[in-house]
């Protein structure tokens, strides 16, 4: 299978690439812009790809820093708590997104959730704009559930590239093949007991049993991220950390 | 093939590169965006700093005239209306600067392409939004009016007159810098010369991968460069 075809800042995408949606409307992902009335250009160099299915094209680049997007799931740390919000930490050196102190289930003005400085939550990036503060939220503002977000107590949290967290939050296929490339957890949970959530920023949480088992799954997530480790690498390298356990 | 690259050698910052060439080293890192200080704040677009360091001793005027003529060419290159009120912050170390027996203002002009090439590369691999792609070439006109790409120290020895350019690939002037005596139907020439080998160094690669031009130019590095580390991005996906 030929190699997807790479671009470079300030080139535009061959019409023959592009995906011919149903509805007319073409979305379009990282990494290329919109110049009206029909160029696509590239902002960066990385390869092509397309989902003819959504009718979207983005470009993929390892690295970078994250920018924030409505709809990921994120781990944020609280900086310092006013009147009426909480100011979270989505990365660093960047300005803090903002948590309101009601954004979470089952809360009202009497009953605020008891967050300090410090404190790691899972939430969902709710608005996102270049001119505005980044806001998130600790529940589906739509059902009012939780959904897994809150409060994320004990355990430890680890940075990867957001690259590699998307990777994480793939998912697996019909035959239970991560679509991802990434088996470091599922090879461990079959072995040892924890908890994860994976922030699309770029932070990974992991609460475990033991400090020293914590600490083994972030140093493999770390590994396969910077060293690049195949699905064979993967498990080779889970294997071996096992067996000190 | 082209100058010595390194990529992302620095875990700390968004972006890092090493650029070699013939006469200098640089080492490259690209933050951003970041927050900015209030009083550096543009309400539109992103505020582009850049900090020069040499290679010994503390930077001075000389630093910040490069600076200056760096952050100016970033400037264009750069989405800077994609992130407003956000800071790109650029710092590049000269690791190895070309020889004091040269004539300061010669270092000087050998220094820019080699500075906005390294400071390119960076922002590409810390994933800023670019408008383009620039390649920046050194020049020299040595002896009977012969010219020289990238010249080692050797050939600059008595050299009538360099020239530092820079170009895009929608074909655009982003940097001409230049010293010594020379005519303008002499920089013209020049320039014809770095067009050309700014446009081959971003040149489409064929099938095989790499195809060499007849000039004297060092090939598509660029190109190659890039490709190389963009599928090295998604090898992940030709496994599964």
């Amino acid at each position: 299978m030929a190699a997807a075809m790479v671009l470079l800042p300030g080139e535009n995408i061959p019409t023959d690439k592009l995906p011919k949606p149903k509805k007319g409307k073409l979305t379009l992902g990282p990494g290329l812009q919109h110049t009206p009335p029909s160029t696509i250009s590239a902002t960066t160099a990385g390869s092509l790809q397309v989902d003819h299915r959504k009718a979207a094209l983005w470009l993929e680049h390892a690295g970078g820093r994250y920018q924030p997007s409505v709809g990921d799931l994120v781990i944020a740390q609280i900086h310092h708590s006013s009147v009426e919000t909480f100011s979270c930490a989505l990365t660093p050196h960047t300005s803090f997104a903002i948590l309101g102190q009601l954004a979470f289930e089952g809360v009202s003005k009497k009953t605020r959730p008891q967050l300090k400085a410090g404190d790691v939550v899972y939430a969902r990036v709710s608005k996102a704009s270049k001119w505005e503060d980044v806001e998130i939220e600790c529940f589906n503002s739509a059902t009012g559930k939780a959904e897994g977000m809150g409060q994320l107590k004990g355990g430890m949290v680890f940075d990867v590239r957001p690259a590699f967290a998307r990777r994480l939050m793939m998912g697996t296929d019909k035959e239970g093949v991560s679509k991802g490339g990434v088996v470091v957890l599922e090879e461990v949970g079959g072995k040892v007991k924890f908890e994860v959530a994976v922030g699309r920023n770029g932070k990974v949480w992991v609460d475990s049993g033991s400090v020293r088992e914590t600490v083994m799954i972030g140093h493999l997530l770390r590994g396969a991220d910077e060293g690049g480790w195949d699905v064979e690498g993967q498990r080779k390298a889970v294997k071996k950390a096992l067996r000190d356990v | 093939m082209g100058p010595d690259i390194s990529h992302h050698p620095l875990q700390g910052a968004d972006g890092s590169v090493t650029f070699s060439s013939n006469l200098c080293s640089i080492l490259a890192a690209a933050n951003g965006p970041v927050e900015v200080q209030r009083r550096d704040e543009l309400p539109e677009e992103a505020a582009v700093e850049v900090n020069i360091r040499p290679p010994s001793g503390v930077s001075g005027p000389r630093e910040r005239w490069l600076e200056s003529v760096v952050a100016a060419v970033l400037r264009s290159v750069l989405h800077l209306h994609m992130h407003p009120r956000t800071l790109v912050q650029i710092t590049l170390q000269i690791t190895k600067a070309p020889s004091s027996t040269l004539k300061g203002a010669i270092r000087d002009v050998a220094l820019l392409p080699s500075l906005i090439n390294a400071s390119f590369l960076a922002l590409l691999d810390g994933g800023l939004p670019l408008r383009s792609t620039v390649a920046a070439v050194f020049l020299a006109v040595v002896g009977m009016g012969e010219v020289r790409e990238d010249p080692s120290e050797k050939e600059l020895a008595g050299c009538k007159s360099v020239h530092g350019l820079a170009y895009n690939n929608h074909g655009d002037l982003l940097l001409s810098e230049s010293s010594g005596s020379f005519d303008l139907a002499e920089w013209e020439n020049i320039a014809d010369q770095a067009e050309e080998t700014c446009r081959a160094a971003m040149a489409p690669l064929d099938e095989d991968g790499v195809v060499m031009k007849g000039t004297m130019s060092s090939g598509p590095w660029l190109r190659q460069e890039l490709t190389d580390k963009a599928q090295a991005a998604v090898a992940w996906r030709e496994a599964t």
